[in-house]
């Protein structure tokens, strides 16, 4: 296994600049997620890094060793696809052998690989079907195999889980933690689901616009991001972002935009409110309950409340802002400091 | 009160509306014309029997120009004489058939009875297995270059494709207009330093150039094809490929031409039928010459029909059932492997 360090890294489609100059170390055995709207360049990153595209500027070094000019196939990275890219006329095992007898290893060390990766992921009774005669999950856990048997330095996931149902999803998410735990390989990860980035990460990069907004771990990123970019992106649902005279007492400070996450606003009495507001929406989710309320102005804001709720469409709404976990951002949407005091404490 | 004057009559507007509100019209006038004695027609035949009301007009041409010429083609292979009538024409049973098929050695077709059929045969066999070759070799490697992100694609697949729309006949005259002793391609070589060269006298080269017309007439078709199937093939699974570290050849004779393989399966039965039928460009190229070295089975029986001084028309239709019966064969094949590929 390998770190791996970007440098200055732009990529050009003619005129259109995706990648605007990325900087970024991976250490040896982390779990990097790239998050990010779409088309803000995370897969073209990760392309970039496997050496799927050619870079126009900056350089990359994986374990210090500059491989920007070099071949995908020398760079000894495997990549599991998003549509799985499996050989759809091979066997399962075939797929998952194809690369080792490229590399010219010996038969028996071959079929030693293939057997041990699908013990690992539960296919050994599928070694002998082709692709289409296998569930989305199967063919998920023969992608990561076919990555598995060839011991890359770096292991490449391009939303991995997209093309699942929701429960599968969830059940590959927890076997691709346990797989990182078994093989502790350097790994990154593109998704524009922020679940999977939250729960796979060590830490995440989040991306817009061809550039990095924020690096960090789920938690920093959650408690202390960076400017109003990641505060609305990481979350959700995503924080509540007002202007600073709607609530009492803070007008007065640098910042320009209040945040609030839906779990901080608290219904109060009428005393203590910042803010009465109108619910639009309840959803009973059983366990929790989110409200989607209008502020003055018609400004939304959603509230968490634990438990199930009685308010309905229409009902008035006192609710006070915890003021350990307001985030305040300045005109040009930077995080003001000093950060939330619980966002300080867990960091 | 603008609304309501527009939807009360208000002229349409602009030539399309107009032409729409033409095209409206006619379709009503027409639709009031043909309503009543359609439902007089379903009164007397019932509504289950409608829909063969409404076949009955592709039904009859397919019948008079397809069907009953097959008709009269069994009739004719089973009668003799010179009669164009079937009335006029004696019944022979398979005696048209015994004559073609009654051979000392099918390997020699001048211990044959009817020598000229087998050499037909043979001359379209040796047409058939080149034509194929060169064919599928050449339709795949333009179609390879054709799917590379080279400058020009797209005017390159037109240029290869151009030909398919020309007749083939065209082709011929075109290709004999630089064949022949005094065309462009000797004036080429004479201007060279070289020698004239007598392709429509020497036999092999009279059936390498029916072979290479053929193919360069035909080629584009079978490329659109190749390329339609290259195209199928997902960019993941060569990415996965490259990052697999395959080798091109590999990645080719690996991934490509077996995800190819059905596109390439219906290309070679569709070239086989095309080759066993081949008449008019290689009859107008070369006319069937030097001697019989480029006369194929078609040419032969359209010689025997009507290019004789004595017209055998039951001969030629028992030679047209017997190359239509290798059709219907080679047909079966073709359908089958597209069902095969569909499912």
């Amino acid at each position: 296994m390998a770190g791996l360090e970007l440098r200055g890294i732009r990529k050009d489609y003619g005129s259109t600049a995706v990648l605007k100059g990325i900087d970024l170390s991976i250490a040896d055995g982390e779990f990097v997620v790239f998050v990010g709207p779409s088309g803000c360049g995370k897969s073209t990153l990760l392309r970039v890094i496997a050496g799927l595209e050619t870079v126009t500027a900056g350089d990359i070094r994986i374990d210090g060793a500059e491989v920007t000019r070099t071949a995908a196939s020398d760079r000894g990275l495997a990549m599991v696809f998003q549509s799985y890219a499996l050989y759809p006329h091979m066997t399962v095992h075939q797929n998952m052998s194809f690369a080792l007898e490229n590399m010219g290893i010996a038969k028996a060390e071959i079929a030693a690989r293939v057997d041990r990766a699908a013990r690992m992921l539960r296919l050994t009774d599928y070694l002998q079907r082709r692709p289409a005669a296998l569930s989305g999950g199967q063919r998920q856990r023969v992608a990561i195999g076919r990555a598995i048997v060839r011991d890359p330095k770096i292991f490449l996931f391009d939303e991995p889980l997209s093309n699942l149902d929701a429960e599968l999803r969830v059940a590959t998410r927890k076997e691709l933690a346990a797989l990182h735990a078994e093989i502790g390989g350097t790994m990154i990860y593109v998704t524009h689901d922020q679940v999977e980035a939250m729960t796979l990460a060590d830490r995440i990069v989040v991306l817009n616009g061809g550039r990095i907004e924020q690096i960090g771990t789920p938690l920093e990123l959650y408690n202390r991001p960076a400017n109003l970019f990641v505060a609305g992106f990481i979350g959700s649902p995503r924080m509540n972002l007002l202007p600073t005279e709607l609530v009492r007492g803070e007008a007065a400070g640098p910042a320009a935009t209040l945040g609030i996450r839906p779990e901080h606003v608290e219904p109060c009495q009428e005393a203590e409110a910042d803010l009465t507001v109108r619910i639009d929406l309840v959803e009973q989710l059983g366990g929790e309950t989110f409200l989607y309320a209008a502020a003055p102005n018609d400004i939304p804001l959603t509230i968490r409340c634990d438990g199930q709720s009685r308010l309905v469409r229409g009902d008035l709404l006192p609710v006070r802002f915890s003021r350990d976990h307001l985030h305040r951002f300045d005109a040009a949407g930077l995080a003001c400091r000093p950060e939330p005091l619980l966002a300080r404490s867990h960091s | 009160m603008t609304d309501t004057m527009r939807s009360h009559g208000a002229p349409a507007r602009g030539p399309s509306a107009a032409a729409a509100a033409v095209t409206t019209g006619s379709a009503n006038i027409l639709m009031r014309l043909t309503d009543p004695p359609m439902r007089a027609v379903q009164r007397l035949i019932g509504a289950a029997r409608m829909p063969y009301v409404f076949l009955l007009p592709n039904l009859v041409f397919f019948g008079l120009f397809v069907f009953l010429p097959i008709g009269i083609n069994i009739v004719f292979s089973v009668t003799g004489g010179t009669g164009l009538f079937p009335a006029e024409r004696p019944y022979v049973g398979s005696e048209h058939y015994a004559r073609l098929l009654d051979c000392g050695s099918y390997l020699e077709a001048a211990s044959c009875r009817e020598d000229l059929f087998w050499r037909g045969v043979g001359n379209t066999l040796t047409f058939t297995v080149f034509q194929m070759v060169a064919m599928v070799l050449f339709s795949l490697v333009t179609a390879l270059v054709l799917n590379r992100p080279i400058r020009g694609r797209g005017f390159f697949r037109a240029v290869y494709f151009f030909p398919v729309l020309l007749s083939p006949v065209v082709v011929a005259l075109i290709w004999k207009w630089i064949l022949q002793r005094d065309g462009l391609l000797n004036a080429v070589l004479t201007t060279a330093g070289g020698e004239k060269i007598l392709f429509f006298v020497d036999p092999g080269w009279a059936m390498f150039w029916s072979v290479f017309v053929s193919v360069w007439a035909h080629m584009g078709f079978y490329t659109l094809i190749l390329l339609a199937g290259l195209q199928a093939i997902p960019r993941d699974v060569y990415e996965a490929a490259e990052m697999d570290g395959t080798r091109p050849w590999r990645v080719f004779h690996r991934i490509t031409l077996p995800l190819l393989w059905p596109n390439l399966l219906v290309v070679l039965v569709l070239v086989l039928i095309r080759s066993v039928q081949v008449f008019d460009e290689v009859f107008v190229l070369t006319g069937g010459g030097p001697g019989t070295a480029t006369m194929m089975v078609v040419q032969y029986i359209y010689t025997t029909a009507f290019a004789n001084q004595v017209q055998n028309f039951g001969l030629a239709g028992a030679a047209s059932v017997l190359l239509g019966a290798v059709l219907f064969v080679l047909t079966l094949i073709q359908l089958f492997l597209t069902r095969r590929r569909a499912s």
